[in-house]
């Protein structure tokens, strides 16, 4: 990893009508690392990507990828730049080879080179022996994949993934998520954006959270984590209505924090060993019974329910 | 090079398309080609034999003041004493018998009546005193023409053939009065011979009803075969039909093509296309590029196929390539045009359904009154409101080997046209992606 920067955000601002979709967005990208934008759906990390990618432009701030304003050399941003959007962009009524012919040719490969890339690119996405049938008869994930795929033709310096992992089944997430891992080993620099806290940790050197278009905190998921102060996060489900039972769980001794979701009550406490025995003592008082318990180690989920007071699943 | 990539792909994609090679290139085929069987045995040999239509004669004249027509003049030399006689002859004549079967009735009900009963398709009933009004200068005579109304092509043909000789004999009619009121009462006495002379010119004139009727006119102009006048007579029906599908079918194509803009806004790969370092105008220059080279494509090939499938002649090479061009253009801008005005390709329903089956028919209203030159005259008027009329103005012109300069002037205000949608449309795509 080197520490020039590969993206450098300034201050960005976009609005849609009243809505403010991103409110001062401001964070660097090292050369080399995989930095994801975490936060629930309607953070304004889409909008942030789609400003980063040229197609938006800022009504304030601006952005500089590998050097490149977005405001003033957008043809120096694309030509460096792929782009991997969240839904699948592809003519589905054409094959993959013939998908990624085309999306070559629109990054200015021709030729032979063209014919070699497009190769390489169905070994790296794992479809050459199926590249001559339309993308309409491709599963999600392999679709996902090809989405992927037209993105790594230029051999991009940066790529920008826009929650490339949402609908898809468990083997081809993995699959993606390993190729992000290949391309930051190949060098390339990886603006990840995901509303899963778990591929935020696992993939990112740093992470930027996003919560209603603003940057509420970025960091190593160690320095973020630390945030919280080393509490523990304790998920429990009760036989009832947990309203009642939420209010008095905030006057226990060492609870910071209570939310509660869909029947999930989530709680911060500074010591489970300590704060647990209390918390059944006072649903019983309640005539409430615990359910389930769940213990988890400080982790970004509960750094997002700290600044927010919600849950990222939100 | 890039604009050439985003169009060659757009038109892969509409080739790959089952509906759109349908409706580019079989349909119009297919509506043509149900015209040139109705009208025409292409499994014969090309020989073409229009549909017999059953016509029932009352012919009640009891003759006027007397007069005979020289049989030299009646087609197979028969003799005629009476109007009614003369309109029984004509009818009776070996070269209308090839569409025409004939039967009589002894009163006007019975007539009437065939027709009612669907047994005849036209009554013609003359009436007792047709040669006497005839006769009389200041007098009005009159045919009842009673057809079946769910009918058109045979009664409009017998029709056609009717108003023909009236008209002629309007103007023998003109000439008696002329003559005697400039004549001095001794020359009174040519009179036989003045009406003698004007239906010799007149019916000499009118010899061969049928193919004055269904005129066709080659390029050629050379003398023709009784093969040759029958395939003309097909082609005169065929050709301005499969014109006009080519040219309703053609803004069908432009208009669909130049969807692909707003689908691919949908699809999600238009704003790709933006991510990648090709410019906003490359892009659009490339859809529209797509959009121009489809509507080529199935021109180029429908003008081909209808040569070589019906043997159309479409008029000289340049006249051909002119009226491409101009037909191809609108076509193109057009689509372009309508499709700017829409907020998502859902709206293409109203696209397809309304805007464009309308405009394409009114283009088209002088084709379809082509039988009826009342109708065809306003109907030419009404067409030139939209672009499609322009359109079948050019191929007209083009097929009627018409001045090179009225063609050229037709292709220009298609041009103009053109310009002006291609303009709007432009804007608009440019602003709504800005």
């Amino acid at each position: 990893m080197t520490n020039a920067l590969a993206i450098e955000v300034l201050n960005l601002h976009r609005s849609f009508g009243d809505t403010k979709a991103v409110q001062g967005a401001k964070f660097d990208v090292q050369q080399g690392e995989i930095f994801s934008l975490l936060g629930p759906n309607g953070a304004g990390k889409t909008t942030t990507i789609s400003m980063l990618s040229c197609l938006l432009r800022p009504d304030e701030g601006d952005a500089r990828v590998m050097g490149h304003s977005i405001k003033d050399n957008q043809m120096g941003v694309k030509s460096v730049l792929g782009v991997v959007p969240q839904e699948i962009a592809l003519y589905e009524d054409l094959t993959a080879r013939e998908n990624l012919t085309f999306w070559g040719k629109m990054y200015g490969l021709r030729g032979g080179a063209l014919k070699k890339r497009v190769n390489e690119v169905l070994d790296v996405i794992g479809l050459r022996d199926r590249a001559k049938e339309r993308v309409s008869k491709y599963s999600g994930g392999m679709k996902r994949r090809v989405n992927i795929g037209v993105a790594l033709l230029h051999k991009p310096k940066v790529i920008y993934m826009d929650e490339p992992t949402v609908g898809i089944d468990p083997q081809s997430r993995r699959n993606i998520l390993d190729s992000v891992v290949a391309l930051k080993d190949q060098g390339m620099t990886v603006l990840y954006t995901t509303h899963y806290m778990e591929e935020a940790q696992e993939l990112s050197n740093h992470i930027a959270i996003m919560d209603h278009g603003k940057m509420i905190a970025s960091g190593t998921h160690d320095e973020l984590v630390k945030l919280v102060g080393g509490q523990t996060r304790i998920d429990l489900t009760l036989n009832i209505e947990s309203g009642t039972v939420l209010e008095t769980w905030k006057t226990v001794e060492g609870v910071s924090q209570v939310s509660a979701e869909n029947g999930l009550v989530t709680v911060l406490v500074e010591d489970s060993n300590h704060s647990l025995p209390l918390l059944f003592e006072s649903a019983t008082s309640r005539s409430a019974r615990i359910t389930s318990v769940d213990i988890l180690e400080p982790n970004l989920e509960a750094v997002f329910l700290h600044l927010t007071g919600r849950a990222l699943r939100d | 090079m890039k604009a050439l990539d985003i169009a060659l792909k757009d038109m892969l994609r509409s080739f790959r398309s089952f509906f759109a090679i349908i409706f580019m290139f079989v349909v119009p085929l297919l509506v043509t080609g149900m015209f040139y069987f109705m009208f025409g045995n292409i499994a014969e040999g090309g020989d073409f034999t229009l549909p017999h239509t059953k016509v029932i004669v009352a012919n009640l004249d009891e003759g006027g003041p007397k007069f005979r027509v020289n049989p030299k003049n009646i087609p197979d030399g028969k003799k005629a004493d009476t109007m009614g006689e003369l309109i029984v002859n004509i009818m009776e004549s070996e070269e209308m018998s090839d569409f025409i079967e004939l039967s009589f009735a002894p009163d006007p009900e019975l007539a009437r009546g065939s027709v009612d009963n669907q047994e005849s398709q036209v009554a013609i009933i003359i009436p007792a005193n047709f040669s006497k009004e005839f006769a009389d200068v200041y007098g009005e005579a009159t045919i009842e023409f009673y057809q079946d109304p769910t009918l058109t092509i045979g009664p409009d043909i017998i029709r056609a053939i009717m108003n023909r000789f009236m008209d002629g004999m309007s103007g023998v009619k003109i000439v008696i009065k002329v003559f005697l009121e400039d004549a001095p009462p001794e020359e009174y006495i040519f009179t036989g011979q003045v009406v003698q002379d004007y239906l010799s010119v007149s019916l000499a004139e009118a010899d061969d009803v049928e193919d004055e009727l269904l005129d066709v006119r080659p390029p050629t102009g050379q003398q023709k075969s009784d093969e040759e006048e029958s395939e003309n007579m097909l082609l005169s029906i065929i050709s301005p039909i499969m014109g006009g599908m080519m040219i309703f079918y053609a803004f069908f194509t432009g208009a669909s093509t130049a969807q692909s803009i707003l689908k691919e806004e949908e699809e999600r790969t238009l704003p790709r296309l933006f991510t990648t370092p090709t410019s906003q105008m490359t892009i659009l220059s490339g859809k529209l590029l797509a959009v121009f080279l489809t509507v080529s494509v199935q021109v180029i090939v429908l003008l081909i196929a209808a040569r070589l499938i019906f043997s159309i002649q479409w008029g000289s090479f340049s006249s051909i390539i002119i009226m491409a061009l101009g037909i191809i253009l609108c076509a193109s801008s057009f689509g372009v045009f309508l499709n700017s005005f829409l907020k998502d390709s859902k709206q293409g329903g109203v696209l397809f359904g309304g805007v464009l089956t309308v405009t394409g028919m009114l283009g088209m209203i002088s084709i379809f009154a082509i039988n009826s030159p009342a109708a065809a005259k306003l109907g030419n008027s009404v067409s030139l409101l939209v672009p499609q009329g322009w359109a079948v103005r050019a191929l007209t012109q083009s097929m009627n080997a018409d001045p090179l300069s009225d063609l050229l002037t037709t292709t220009l205000i298609l041009l103009i046209w053109s310009v002006v949608f291609f303009v709007i449309g432009v804007r608009r795509f440019n602003k709504r992606f800005a």
